[in-house]
């Protein structure tokens, strides 16, 4: 309710915008979670990106090059780094500390503080996926999609996956009291969810039925999938987008719920 | 900027105070907090029972207690963050929860447990929490006279538990508040930052901001308040000026002395005047009625016994505190309070 204020009342709109200049702020002063959402798929990017085998195409990939396959999973890695672990941790340590708490008698209601969070890692992740694909394309030979349709399909199954993975951390934030309760339901989330998002192997290579059926209900194997696709030239059909749509509206309906200011 | 922020806090100050506080001009002051009943229950435990009370403009209004007595939750439902139960709460004729967002703006709170970041700085916090308001303070000034200056720079995390609660105290009166409720602000801080903090309430009440001060420090409520709701398992059990409740409580004389050992202890058990004893590291202290000072040195001496550093004791705050709030858990009770 408080949030929607934002955008028409001057005042408020002035506090937010300092909230996130705040909490940008206090990101570059500690930056593990930078490091994490940015620098890990960075660093696999141009390991990946300097073996001379995996930017060949590859018959058995569909004529594909490994790297092409591999980009839209570190592209998904972000998201999932962002929303799952970053923004969990976060939360769960300023309500231990008191920060939410301290907000909470003041006319700035502490959901700005929320929104906020979201606003600058957001921001974070989505310059991440900028330069991955920057890197990829203008320095090891990334093939981007080709049509404006293609990116339109990259563009909303990198927003619906934002969505999945920040609405399932603010789920965490909401039951987890204390950061180190954040922090395992965090990992139980987290490597699934890698998993699925190809970040170890890719998920057509496992040729379990069980494995593929997951892929196909869960959001980031979902994700894959549909970016998979646009990057491929292919059409994802709208089955993938409908399963991310729906975990990320599950997921925020849930946490919006479930969270707690204390 | 500064400038105008601050001759206009000097403005209302003096007519301000003379005309609030109710002691100096000898009418009674509009009331700012009413609460009636109040009740508040978390699942079975009840944390608050039956508390009443009212709250005056321009004076330092106390809520003493023992931990868990029900303080900080009678604060938060004052916030507007509990919902009561049951009974009224009116602030500033407003109700907390409905008008939530209009009392944040015109009472400043600092409640226990509450933090900022590690890695704000003073400054920013302070720049930050005056955007939330319609029309704050002037932050540099407020840092400037809380002696903050040195450490606007500083990291929160890095700031010294004074620093902190000073910090607090700016935060709270960032927003130019009516009310300004303080809770539990020396808990934690050495002797001599628990009096600056003292000092600086006493401060912010001359500038014409009505006080209410959570404590569970007999000697901060004796110091600062004009007034002190004394809560015990949920209740208000007494509710008057402190030096009133200590006559209240002062139901025997007491006389401290060194102690003259086992056989004078003896000496003094058989005085039909003494009706305690009690020992205080190399003290004694003698609680009894009628003319004790002399009946004890009396005594003492026909047994052959000197008296030495003989004193007598006015009953304080913290003597109320004691008979008032229930005796079944003494033992936790440090007598901080004794001068």
């Amino acid at each position: 309710m408080s949030a929607l204020t934002i955008g028409t009342n001057p005042r408020a709109r002035h506090a937010f915008g300092r909230l996130v200049v705040s909490e940008a702020r206090i990101a570059r002063r500690r930056p593990t979670g930078v490091a994490v959402a940015l620098g890990v798929p960075l660093v696999l990017l141009v390991i990946f990106g300097c073996i001379p085998a995996t930017t060949r195409p590859e018959a058995a990939l569909g004529g594909i090059s490994f790297f092409n396959l591999y980009v839209p999973s570190l592209l998904l890695f972000g998201l999932i780094a962002v929303g799952l672990a970053v923004l969990p941790q976060q939360l769960a340590g300023y309500r231990q500390q008191g920060v939410l708490r301290r907000m909470s008698t003041t006319p700035a209601p502490p959901s700005w503080l929320l929104a906020a969070q979201m606003t600058v890692n957001m921001a974070l992740a989505a310059a991440g996926i900028v330069l991955l694909l920057g890197l990829g394309a203008g320095v090891f030979g990334l093939a981007l999609p080709h049509t404006a349709g293609e990116w339109l399909i990259a563009l909303l199954t990198l927003v619906l996956t934002a969505g999945a993975t920040l609405g399932l951390g603010l789920c965490v934030a909401a039951v987890a009291g204390t950061p180190q309760v954040a922090n395992a339901l965090t990992i139980v989330l987290f490597y699934p969810m890698a998993f699925f998002s190809g970040l170890y192997v890719p998920i057509q290579e496992i040729h379990s039925t069980v494995i593929s059926d997951l892929a196909k209900v869960l959001p980031t194997g979902a994700g894959f999938t549909a970016l998979h696709a646009a990057f491929s030239g292919q059409s994802p059909g709208l089955r993938p987008l409908l399963v991310l749509a729906a975990w990320a509206i599950g997921a925020s309906v849930a946490a919006v719920r479930l969270f707690r200011w204390e | 900027m500064s400038t105008s922020a601050l001759t206009q806090t000097e403005a209302l100050t003096p007519a301000r105070a003379l005309a609030v506080v109710p002691e100096l001009d000898g009418r009674r002051a509009a009331p700012v907090i009413e609460i009636a009943h109040l009740r508040k229950a978390y699942g079975t435990i009840v944390a608050v029972e039956d508390v009443s009370f009212t709250v005056r403009a321009g004076e330092i209004f106390g809520i003493l207690g023992r931990n868990g007595a029900g303080k900080t939750t009678t604060v938060e439902c004052i916030s507007g963050l509990r919902a009561a139960d049951g009974g009224t709460i009116s602030v500033l004729g407003r109700d907390p929860r409905r008008d939530r967002s209009e009392l944040h703006e015109r009472v400043g709170v600092q409640l226990q447990h509450s933090a900022l970041p590690d890695r704000m700085k003073v400054g920013e916090a302070v720049d930050l929490y005056a955007s939330f308001y319609e029309r704050p303070a002037d932050g540099r000034e407020l840092i400037s006279s809380l002696g903050l200056e040195a450490a606007r720079d500083q990291y929160y995390g890095k700031l010294s538990g004074g620093q902190k609660q000073r910090l607090s105290i700016v935060l709270a009166l960032i927003g130019r508040p009516d009310i300004a409720i303080l809770d539990e602000l020396t808990t934690g801080l050495d002797p001599e930052a628990r009096r600056d903090t003292w000092r600086l309430i006493e401060g912010v009440r001359d500038r014409g901001v009505t006080i209410v001060l959570v404590t569970h420090l007999t000697e901060e409520a004796e110091r600062l308040c004009d007034r002190v709701a004394l809560i015990d398992h949920g209740r208000v059990t007494a509710l008057d000026a402190p030096d009133a409740l200590g006559r209240q409580a002062a139901t025997g004389k007491r006389v401290r002395l060194r102690s003259a050992g086992a056989h004078g202890d003896e000496v003094l058990r058989t005085l039909p005047a003494v009706s305690a004893i009690e020992h205080h590291g190399e003290d004694v202290v003698v609680t009894g009625s009628g003319d004790l000072v002399a009946e004890v040195v009396l005594a003492l001496d026909r047994a052959g016994l000197r008296a030495h550093d003989v004193r007598t004791e006015t009953a304080s705050l913290q003597d109320a505190f004691l008979a008032l709030t229930d005796e079944s858990d003494h033992t936790t009770t440090t007598r901080e309070g004794e001068r």
